[in-house]
């Protein structure tokens, strides 16, 4: 019965490759949360020899300092996709928000100053500013989602704004309007649903970029450190041996793209659904 | 220019403190400060800024002691000269690619090359390159390992992996907008009058199909090359090439703040330079194009 639902859903356009993607993202965010609480081995342990080759014990080897480099790899997990959600969640809200506020507002020439800001910070490679910015703020996790906050909330403004201006006008808004309803009962019962699909989907698809840009970061030394366990950081480690030891490369490198991969899988399949529709 | 400085000003914490540690000398770390010249209010900072900049003076680097520009000029030719031919490789593959698919569109054709360009797109390029050290610098002894030597011959066996990367990278993103593009230029009715009048193959692919169909390429691609000047830094730092994408990461390292501002000064110059190369181009491509 439940069986047939989920092929009935494949069977649209795009839903196989949205259910391949959330079978995916969902198995390494689980073996993510599972594994530290279950798994036989801590991520910062010194269980074998150094550079241990991959074996049935160590299915992914072992690194430099004797680490188990699976272990390593599913702890990092809350490190790069938490942060990475964080770094995209907190931005959509508050993106979200201050565009539709933005789209009440009448100043012409607020509203012109805004929009100019939005866009020059859109206009800047996030990957750069972050860079820079951690210059000021010094290397951190933390620090990345705060910079994440700072540089993304524009692109979700933006988009909101665009859309609450459309929504506005729509007849519904103007019976809720007329039924005599606060204007914050309206903002957050009406227009925010109606605005938050297409943020959403902009969410998903920068899911990606962030997850990137976060392990990027690592990999300069500029977001988690060393002896963390990320993923971003270990192939930055693994570096150094990759012509001993490639596994402390390849493995967190494949979770990277394992998550990645099954996000746009996600992402293909929704526009694809979208398109198959209209 | 005026964003990159206010991103850098507006961002919470102090350089200051960042450069010396928290728990410097007051004195010391005053000292520093009034070197920068943040013990002023953020409106007179900016107009000192302003000035030292239209006199060419973008401060002397903390780390080196020496001009920001200097640095900058030393290091910036090569970083532009490999963004430059990745470009160029990349559009010379996405061509063919994106017309031909975006022509004959066949589903199952389609349906492979976007899988692969989806997986191209989604793994950072940190990780294809070093896949790439793997497979060439150590299975096979085809490039070396890192370093980097200016002289011309030379330079190529170094430079050579780096620009195929990125050119891997570039050809996955550009031959997909095209060849959606190329899609959609096909249902137009002046692609229908070109194959009834029947105009030469050539000529039909090149002004028929084409033409139309870049103008969406280029301002992509204009707007990618900022994008790729974040990506140098990631692949400047990984070979080990004396670019100014790794000189920046040295600079946020030390805590180099005037040389990192100056940096991102000049990537702001360039990034808004491009794309406004890309409108222009855009237009001159397709005049319907609204500028």
């Amino acid at each position: 019965m439940k069986l047939q639902k989920i092929r009935d859903y494949a069977d649209r356009p795009g839903g196989f490759g949205i259910i391949v993607g959330i079978a995916m993202f969902a198995f390494i965010a689980l073996a993510g949360i599972i594994y530290p609480l279950f798994g036989p081995y801590k991520s910062d342990a010194f269980v074998g020899d150094s550079f241990g080759k991959p074996s049935l014990t160590h299915p992914f080897g072992l690194d430099q300092l004797g680490r188990d480099v699976l272990a390593r790899t599913l702890t990092a997990v809350p490190s790069d996709l938490g942060v990475a959600f964080l770094g995209v969640t907190i931005p959509l809200a508050i993106g979200t928000i201050l565009g539709i506020l933005l789209a009440f507002v009448k100043n012409r020439a607020f509203v012109s100053i805004v929009s100019s800001l939005i866009d020059g910070i859109n206009a800047f490679p996030l990957l750069i500013i972050a860079v820079a910015m951690l210059t000021v703020l010094g290397p951190g996790l933390v620090n990345v989602v705060i910079i994440l906050t700072f540089m993304n909330w524009a692109r979700y403004a933006r988009i909101a704004r665009t859309r609450a201006i459309v929504v506005m006008q729509q007849n519904y808004i103007e019976a809720a309007r007329l039924q005599g309803y606060s204007k914050k009962k309206i903002i957050f019962r009406h227009i925010t649903p109606n605005v938050s699909s297409e943020s959403l989907a902009y969410a998903l698809s920068d899911f990606i970029l962030v997850i990137i840009v976060v392990s990027g970061l690592s990999f300069l030394g500029l977001a988690a450190r060393p002896p963390a366990a990320e993923w971003g950081a270990m192939i930055a480690d693994g570096r150094t041996y990759i012509g001993d030891a490639w596994w402390l490369t390849i493995y967190p490198g494949l979770a990277l793209c394992w998550s990645a991969i099954s996000l746009s899988l996600i992402v293909e399949g929704l526009s694809r659904r979208d398109r198959g529709n209209s | 220019m005026a964003i990159s400085f206010m991103i850098i000003r507006l961002s919470p914490g102090d350089p200051a403190i960042a450069r010396l540690g928290a728990g410097a000398d007051p004195a010391a770390i005053d000292a520093l400060r009034k070197q920068l010249k943040l013990d002023v209010n953020p409106l007179q900072q900016l107009v000192s800024y302003i000035v030292d900049l239209l006199h060419g003076n973008l401060g002397t680097s903390l780390q080196f002691g020496s001009d920001v520009f200097e640095t900058i000029r030393r290091t910036l030719p090569l970083t532009l000269t490999y963004i430059f031919f990745s470009a160029f490789f990349a559009l010379l593959l996405s061509i063919p690619i994106g017309v031909v698919l975006g022509w004959t569109n066949k589903a199952s054709f389609v349906y492979i090359y976007r899988s692969i360009t989806s997986v191209i797109i989604a793994t950072p390029n940190f990780f294809i390159a070093m896949v790439g050290i793997l497979l060439f610098s150590i299975q096979r002894d085809w490039a070396p390992v890192f370093g980097y030597v200016a002289e011309f011959p030379q330079n190529l066996k170094f430079l050579w992996l780096p620009v195929a990367i990125n050119t891997l990278i570039m050809t996955a993103i550009i031959s997909r907008v095209l060849q959606s593009s190329v899609v959609e230029t096909k249902n137009e009715e002046f692609v229908e009058t070109g194959i009834i009048r029947g105009v030469s193959r050539p000529r039909f692919f090149w002004y028929y199909i084409l033409k139309p169909s870049m103008a969406p390429t280029v301002v992509l691609m204009s707007y990618m090359m900022g994008t790729m000047l974040g990506a140098t830094v990631i692949l400047e730092t990984i070979f080990s090439l004396p670019g100014i994408g790794r000189e920046l990461v040295g600079a946020v390292l030390a805590s180099d703040y005037p040389l990192v501002q100056g940096i991102l000064l000049f990537f702001g110059v360039i990034t808004v330079a491009l794309s406004f190369l890309g409108d222009i181009c855009a237009y001159l491509l397709d005049r319907r194009v609204k500028l």
